[in-house]
């Protein structure tokens, strides 16, 4: 095995999840289909790059990768709500605004449907 | 064109003729540039927050300029909310840099190279390479953007490298009236050493020129050795490595030790899977759960058998910064280098003796000497010690008991980073802070830049 002397020490590897959210706890009603209604611009595919992209593209230390269906299934299971106030205020790893500081609340639903459907719901 | 001296600059009644000499004003035309009603706001630990009226993205200078003539309440400039202070807070606005990026020009000759000053740092890397150059270093975590970057003196390993602002040769500054400054050495040397490291202060970097290096490769190697043997041996190798730092572990005998150096070597960086965690990870996340006096053994006997790690080469950029996913809150002191040691060893001291219950390395690292009026290495080289906490926990009762150690040894902090020093104090650590506070206050006279944290830094009431 490799042990990752530098990342595993450094930052104390704790729980290193990553950009992920943590553990996905459904606490809210789930919809039928979240964020389903949100389309993202050609602007914001280039926003997207360089915010969410940073991890979500690797899943670095567990975010959900873009098109991993399963992955955000489990997101996508707690609601609008929820994802929303992780994404906005942060959560486990996950930092608040997802870097993107010019972002508002479509925005962030436009991103998040682009990773979890595509461009296509 | 007329030189901007710092005595000019304070004489109020030259001010609008010269700047407005220096750059027409522009009309207050409407653009449209996102102004909104905003979502709350918060730094990349969570531990600075804010409800701003709203958020202004400029996608070009001109934007910007028309913005402030619009506007007149409070501003403050936010990157990509990497700083641990609550230098960006404000209930007015977010004037948000991210869309000014990109390689505006570079030079073959002299290397050097302009980038919007929104960019972040870790997209310099490919676009530099592209044009044939590389940063002369980065800090470990390169998510910032430029402009936050070089506001707080942010800065890498090596006591013969700078921080990144004593690499920027000129800057374009868009100040609160609206108003565009170009600042250099040669042009305006007082006004350009301040606005190197200007905390957000002084008003909008649009543009920042930088002197690199041709495209280099690093090669990095890490392992484990006793804190105290690296430590007696640390000057001298900091002198033979281009990057020598070590990351002491808490309740432990034991630091990583990281070198890094140029190298023709052929590329071989293999990327460990971005979720992957080890045994050794494993063994420190059980750690939360064990009392601090109990640890010491544990970790011991770990590290001791922990092999060194793969050596590994790449292009500069690629082996400077890393991903740290793991959120936390930082405090960190430069202090002079005779002072490095046994302040590094106290800290380690009393956290062994207060069991304070931390699992986070320090950071303890060599950086070079510069002649920026609030850089924390002005005037010499000193040694960087940082202290990290975990995010999800109050950092307070960690930092509240090692900050009075960094005052012991002639700390400055970082700007970027947690500490309680406010003017009284930083005006003796800071000898060119009371110039640079005539430079804000003739660039910014109404304060709409400020905002609490800086009051308290400036000593300038409400």
């Amino acid at each position: 095995m490799r042990i990752r002397v530098f990342g595993s020490i450094t930052f104390l590897s704790a729980a290193l999840f990553g950009c992920g959210e943590g553990d996905p706890k459904t606490t809210a009603a789930p919809l039928a289909q979240p964020f389903a209604d949100a389309k993202i611009s050609s602007l914001g595919k280039q926003r997207w790059a360089r915010t969410c992209a940073m991890c979500h593209v690797r899943g670095e230390g567990g975010a959900p990768k873009i098109g991993d269906a399963g992955a955000w299934s489990t997101r996508l299971a707690q609601g609008e709500t929820l994802i929303l106030e992780h994404t906005v205020n942060g959560f486990g790893n996950m930092p608040p605004l997802g870097y993107c500081m010019d972002c508002e609340r479509e925005d962030l639903r436009a991103y998040i449907a682009f990773m979890a459907y595509g461009e296509g719901a | 064109m007329k030189r901007f001296s710092r005595r000019r600059l304070i004489a109020g009644a030259m001010f609008g003729g010269l700047l407005a000499g220096m750059t027409p004003r522009i009309g207050r035309t409407a653009e449209a540039a996102a102004v909104s009603d905003s979502l709350p706001w918060h730094n990349w630990s969570g531990g600075q927050s804010a409800q701003p009226t709203g958020r202004f993205a400029p996608e070009t200078e001109q934007q910007l300029i028309d913005f402030l003539g619009r506007d007149s309440g409070p501003l403050r400039p936010v990157g990509s909310g990497h700083s641990f202070s609550g230098l960006v807070p404000t209930d007015g606005h977010l004037v948000v840099l991210d869309r000014l990026t990109g390689l505006r020009s570079h030079d073959p000759t002299t290397l050097e190279a302009t980038l919007g000053a929104g960019i972040r740092l870790a997209e310099t890397g490919p676009v530099l390479e592209g044009v044939g150059q590389g940063m002369f270093n980065l800090p470990d975590i390169d998510r910032q953007t430029l402009a936050g970057a070089i506001s707080t003196a942010t800065h890498g390993t090596g006591q013969s490298l700078n921080t990144l602002s004593a690499y920027v040769t000129a800057l374009r500054l868009v100040t609160p009236a609206g108003q565009v400054l170009e600042l250099d050495a040669a042009r305006e040397p007082s006004l350009f050493a301040a606005a190197q490291v200007s905390l957000g202060a002084l008003g909008f970097i649009t543009e920042v020129r930088m002197r690199n290096r041709a495209t280099y490769r690093l090669k990095r190697r890490n392992w484990i050795a006793p804190t105290e043997d690296v430590l007696k041996d640390f000057e001298a190798q900091a002198r033979a490595h281009q990057h020598f730092e070590m990351f002491p572990l808490t309740h432990s005998e034991y630091a990583s030790v990281q070198v890094i150096d140029d190298t023709d070597e052929p590329i071989y960086n293999p990327q460990p899977p971005p979720d992957q965690s080890d045994a050794f990870d494993e063994l420190m996340r059980s750690l939360v759960s064990v009392p601090p006096a109990a640890r010491r053994p544990i970790i011991d006997a770990a590290v001791a058998a922990t092999p060194p790690a793969e050596p590994v080469v790449d292009v500069s950029y690629r082996i400077l910064a890393n991903v740290r996913n793991y959120r936390f809150n930082e405090m960190e002191y430069s202090v002079p280098l005779d002072a490095g040691a046994p302040c590094l060893r106290e800290i380690l001291r009393t956290i062994d003796e207060q069991q304070i219950d931390v699992v986070f390395p320090l950071e303890y690292r060599y950086v070079a000497g510069d002649d920026l009026w609030l850089s924390m290495f002005s005037g010499e080289p000193r040694a960087s010690i940082s202290v990290h906490h975990d995010a999800r926990f109050d950092y307070r009762p960690y930092f509240d008991i090692v900050e009075p150690i960094f005052w012991k040894y002639g700390g400055r902090p970082h700007w970027g980073k947690l500490h309680t020093l406010k003017y009284a104090q930083l005006v003796k650590l800071y000898p060119k802070l009371k110039d640079f506070l005539e430079m804000r206050e003739a660039l910014d006279p109404t304060g709409r830049m400020l905002n609490p944290h800086l009051r308290a830094l400036f000593g300038i009431a409400t």
